[in-house]
């Protein structure tokens, strides 16, 4: 237990916590354009979505490598334009992270307003509410169980992220060493203990967060 | 002169529409008087709900022009298209369309222009439903519900009102109550209201004029009396054929020369091949055939 230390898992948190909240960002007004587009090409923006889902995380680990490095096009940009570096940094932890869990942000969102009838988007518009006022006073306040699935799979994701945070962002502490990776340090080190302390505290935290939202869930009802 | 002294609503409308039973062209050209009542009427897959969504303009037609007093709120032609929020239309879906997270209240207040708008208690009062004004939809009975649909419609001053089956899931008694509360309202407000309904005989009763639409033509419009609600003379048939099915029954009866198809409800009356019948003819429900 000696080896043990609070922030791998503070860090965990923070990363999950700025991920989910860029997420909210990005994935709601993604998901409202999901749902009601008849873009030609929309089932190839799902599919690119949906692509974490599938891939193994070395992969896309592999590519943000790529499109990180400072030697690199998009990598040399960033650092110019905005002195920002991605590669073995919080910050780039986070970018890598928003595309690692926007799917799970993305699809229940998406599947909430899909679900809706749409007689009450039309009710709205009938009633004078423009697509912006609709979408924020009618459609997301009755998909509050789908958004909050979408926010709390996208944070236990993020907590759960291992092979990607590798990759791009290696085992700086106080940086990029989540606790998934001080896990896997520790059990290298034949560190059993510390190992045991931080995947229990993630096991119960992770095992807790998943059942207020589904106690939460059950509670509302819509319609 | 007639149209400058009488504002009114125009409807000319083009468009293809596909429907379970195949494709059909709805064409139509009508005027409606302002502050009229309107029983929209005719068979399912007529065009009935597409014409009124032109009307709100949640569909576009292929080509029309729509007028409302002295305002065009479309003309394909001159490539107007006014947004569906731009027309002021009040709209009343068969499933209310009740927005689920508001109470009953706040329903009404989001559809007047501001939430202190004296008209959002007013309307609660007219339909009794100032009780339950804090209650969620859920937690309302159909009727109620369509009752809040009604008032919330009211509550964005359309100038026109479009009912688009509302009250057909609701049992007898609250239909005809609901009803009678639509022609109130109407009354007081005067708003050019469209009613769609496959009740015929309470649209001919609660309408000022009727628009009956088959395969996406109107067939017949005007007062009731006009469009065909009861016919002269009873004529003499004789049953040829009959068919019994769960809810209605269909008759095939040999009226002189003509063989005409009747629809009646089932388990009210037997029927039986060469019984002699009298028909009161309502000749918009009879399909004509030749012999």
């Amino acid at each position: 237990m000696t080896d043990f230390d609070w922030q791998p898992l503070l860090l965990t948190f923070r990363l999950a916590t700025t991920t989910t909240l860029l997420l909210l960002l990005v994935g709601i007004p993604l998901a409202g354009w999901l749902a009601f587009t008849r873009f030609r090409f929309k089932p190839v923006v799902e599919a690119v979505i949906s692509l974490p889902l599938v891939l193994p995380p070395s992969v896309l680990g592999f590519y943000f490598l790529l499109a990180f490095n400072p030697t690199g096009f998009l990598g040399k940009k960033l650092l110019s334009w905005f002195d920002l570096r991605l590669l073995f940094t919080f910050e780039g932890l986070v970018v890598a992270s928003i595309f690692y869990s926007l799917p799970f942000m993305v699809h229940p969102v998406q599947a909430g307003l899909e679900n809706l009838p749409a007689s009450l988007r039309e009710a709205s518009y009938t009633l004078g509410k423009s697509r912006r006022e609709t979408f924020f006073r009618v459609l997301l306040p009755n998909i509050k169980p789908s958004l909050l699935t979408g926010l709390v799979l996208s944070f236990a994701h993020t907590i759960g992220e291992f092979g990607l945070v590798l990759m791009i962002g290696g085992n700086l502490p106080g940086q990029t060493r989540v606790a998934s990776v001080a896990i896997y340090d520790e059990v290298e080190l034949l560190h059993y203990g510390a190992a045991n302390a931080y995947a229990l505290l993630l096991l119960v935290i992770s095992f807790g967060i998943l059942l207020t939202v589904y106690a939460i869930n059950k509670r509302w009802v819509i319609f | 002169m007639g149209d400058i002294l009488m504002p009114m609503l125009q409807l000319q409308a083009r468009m293809n529409l596909l429907f379970a039973s195949g494709p059909a062209l709805l064409d139509v050209d009508f005027k409606l008087t302002t502050g009229s009542l309107t029983g929209l009427c005719g068979p399912s897959g007529s065009g009935k709900t597409t014409l009124l969504r032109i009307l709100a303009g949640l569909t576009m037609p292929e080509s029309g022009l729509i007028r409302v007093g002295d305002r065009i709120w479309l003309d394909t032609a001159e490539r107007i298209q006014l947004p569906v929020q731009q027309r002021k239309v009040g709209m009343v879906f068969q499933d209310a369309a009740l927005f689920p997270n508001m109470t009953v209240r706040q329903n009404v207040e989001f559809a007047a222009e501001n939430r202190r708008d004296s008209l959002v208690d007013e309307l609660l009062s007219l339909v009794n439903l100032v009780h339950l004004a804090d209650r969620k939809p859920a937690t309302l009975s159909g009727g109620q519900r369509q009752r809040v649909a009604l008032i919330r419609a009211l509550a964005r001053r359309p100038d026109v009102l479009l009912l688009d089956e509302p009250f057909s899931a609701l049992d007898y008694e609250t239909r005809q109550q609901l009803l009678h509360e639509l022609v109130r309202l109407h009354r007081q407000f005067g708003t050019t209201t469209v009613l769609v309904s496959h009740h015929q005989d309470e649209i001919h009763r609660v309408a000022d004029c009727i628009l009956e639409l088959n395969q996406g033509k109107v067939t017949a419009i005007g007062s009731p009396a006009v469009a065909g609600k009861k016919s002269a003379v009873p004529l003499r048939g004789t049953i040829q054929e009959v068919q019994v099915e769960e809810t209605t029954t269909r008759l095939r009866i040999r009226l002189t020369d003509n063989l005409i198809a009747l629809n009646v409800p089932s388990g009210v009356q037997e029927w039986h091949i060469g019984q002699a019948i009298v028909v009161s003819l309502d000749t918009q429900t009879l399909t004509r055939k030749a012999d």
